[in-house]
């Protein structure tokens, strides 16, 4: 009888082998598919979005009654993460959308140009802390009871010889100033005061490296999101993303990798224009982890003996396709960006409309 | 010059495109020509985002100076009733919040002379039937960036098939995880990668490519 710590001990030996672009006995399988979780366990989003235990349990029962998982990406979830990554309102079903609609940010423009020159003059903490305060209605109270339950849920995760893979998310300023400006008027401020919006980068950098320095610090993950979304090179031209952009990346990567933590660029949207700049990453501690949108065939190609990838089981194959389909498309990962260097998830998170049997021929297909 | 205000559109030059306007209204030359000029800087910008020379950065700045440039025009515009390509009637599906793509597509479309109909966000069902029969578009535009806002797509064209609606409009779909097989489930005419590749294909469809 192998015991939970044996099979948890074999299941990270198979993500590391996977990470360190080494070939592991297989190709491991980390999915992540918060709100589909609950809605496969038929839980009300409501009662669980806001609640990280019930969040974490519900997890942990959908993800085990699906298959034989080596990790799961979140071991825990609050949709008040989102609210931090983009300084930006949520719509949360049971207050502002009926009881199981998906969850959704509200992007407005609550933060101004003005506040680029507090972040520059008065440090980017005394205008988060002032920002949260009242103009998120005190969001870092109920973010810390998100932060305070992660050990247990880690832990609960490791109990069950389950690698709580990547539990924390941090990112750049780009797409925390693009949340709070909204996207056009930020877009538009990359083109009218350029200098400005660097600046005020430049200052909120220091102060998120640090965070995440104390984060891996404090929990001691194994990896951590620095997540990508607006930020994708499909939005914006190469001389924006050259400046704006990658610099920061690279210093927030090198962060979490000094901290001993693998970086897990999850980069949502088409980033194919410049895969080539990920090569300035650390060789073999990063994972890149594409949504389906980047062609991770071309990421193999360029990043292939550099990075490991994780990926890329699309959104839309996942709610529309059938399990054939969807084994296919995962042999075919397999076989071609693996059997080295690779760990098989979705694209991005399991849609909350995915058929289970779809989730259930993605996980069983590292079998063969 | 209006060839240089066209130039100075498709090149971003903001404060020259201004002043271009500025200087050719005082000097009399007619807002319609003026209009014309900045519409075909417009689509020097769709070109070289298809080209990929410009992204989703040069479109959102584009748009927004297209539309101030353009504001002390309108009142002078009015009445003269241009002459427009079509009509599209836009927006995002019931459930789904997401302004951006469509708020592009609706730019693009007007700068390449359509008159579009923009219903918002989160757009009941029925109000793009009442919004079809009212307005009678030739393009329907639905816009999604949650797959599962599927189902509203397919409710929306439902709908219109039930209205009697659906032979008489063009139901073109777009957004992030929309693809070849989402427009087939969805019953729609065409799915679109961007808004320029929308305005190619609306265009086809009408005969005025």
């Amino acid at each position: 009888m192998v015991t939970a710590r044996e099979l948890y001990e074999e299941r990270l030996n198979r993500i590391k082998t996977a990470v360190a672009l080494g070939k592991p006995d297989r190709v491991p399988v980390v999915p992540m598919g918060d709100s589909f979780y609950l809605k496969y366990l038929r839980v009300k989003l409501a009662d669980s979005c806001t609640n990280p235990k019930l969040f974490n349990e519900a997890i942990l029962k959908a993800v085990t009654s699906l298959g034989e998982v080596d990790g799961i990406q979140h071991p825990s979830f609050s949709v008040y993460l989102l609210s931090v990554l983009w300084i930006s309102e949520l719509k949360i079903p049971g207050r502002d959308l009926p009881e199981d609609d998906l969850w959704q940010v509200d992007e407005k423009e609550l933060m101004t140009v003005e506040d680029y020159d507090t972040i520059i003059n008065q440090g980017y903490k005394k205008f988060l802390d002032d920002y949260y305060m009242h103009r998120l209605d005190n969001l870092n109270a109920k973010f810390q009871q998100f932060v305070e339950s992660l050990p247990d849920a880690i832990k609960a995760t490791q109990d069950m010889g389950i690698v709580p893979f990547s539990p924390g998310i941090t990112t750049i300023p780009y797409e925390v100033f693009c949340g709070g400006r909204s996207m056009s008027e930020f877009l538009k401020d990359l083109f009218r005061i350029p200098d400005k919006v660097q600046a005020a980068m430049d200052v909120a950098i220091e102060d998120i490296v640090e965070s995440a320095r104390q984060f891996c610090r404090a929990i001691k993950p194994i990896a951590t999101w620095v997540g990508g979304w607006r930020s994708a090179s499909e939005f914006l031209s190469p001389r924006l993303w050259q400046r704006f952009v990658f610099p920061y990346y690279k210093k927030l990567v090198q962060a979490v990798v000094d901290e001993g933590v693998i970086a897990v660029l999850h980069f949502d949207s088409n980033w194919t224009r410049d895969l080539e700049y990920l090569r300035e990453l650390p060789k073999g501690k990063c994972v890149f982890s594409p949504d389906g949108t980047t062609d991770i065939f071309k990421a193999k190609e360029i990043l292939g003996d550099h990075l490991c990838i994780m990926g890329d089981v699309p959104a839309a194959l996942l709610s529309l396709g059938t399990p054939d389909e969807v084994h296919n498309y995962c042999r075919r990962l397999i076989e071609n960006i693996g059997p080295s260097g690779f760990i098989l998830a979705q694209g991005c998170d399991i849609p909350p409309n995915a058929k289970p049997e779809n989730v259930k021929a993605m996980i069983e297909s590292v079998k063969g | 010059m209006g060839e240089s205000l066209t130039t100075y559109m498709g090149d971003l030059m903001e404060e020259e495109v201004y002043a271009e306007v500025k200087r050719q209204l005082d000097e009399g030359v007619p807002p319609e020509k003026i209009f014309g000029e900045l519409q075909k800087g417009m689509e020097i910008i769709g070109e070289r985002y298809q080209a990929q020379e410009y992204y989703l950065s040069e479109l959102i700045m584009a748009a927004d100076i297209f539309k101030k440039a353009a504001e002390p025009l309108q009142e002078k515009l009015k009445g003269s009733a241009g002459e427009t390509v079509g009509t599209m009637v836009l927006g995002t599906v019931a459930g789904d919040i997401h302004d951006i793509g469509k708020n592009i597509v609706a730019l693009v479309f007007s700068s390449n002379g359509f008159n579009v109909i923009d219903l918002g966000v989160d757009v009941p069902v029925q109000k793009f039937v009442e919004a079809v029969k009212e307005h009678k578009p030739q393009i329907v535009g639905l816009s999604c960036l949650l797959t599962t806002s599927f189902d509203s797509l397919k409710a929306t064209v439902e709908a219109l098939e039930q209205a009697g609606l659906r032979n008489e409009v063009k139901v073109l779909i777009g957004g992030g995880p929309v693809d070849e097989a989402t427009c087939k489930y969805v019953r729609a005419d065409a799915y679109c990668v961007d808004a320029p590749a929308g305005v190619d294909i609306a265009k086809k469809m009408l005969g005025v490519a």
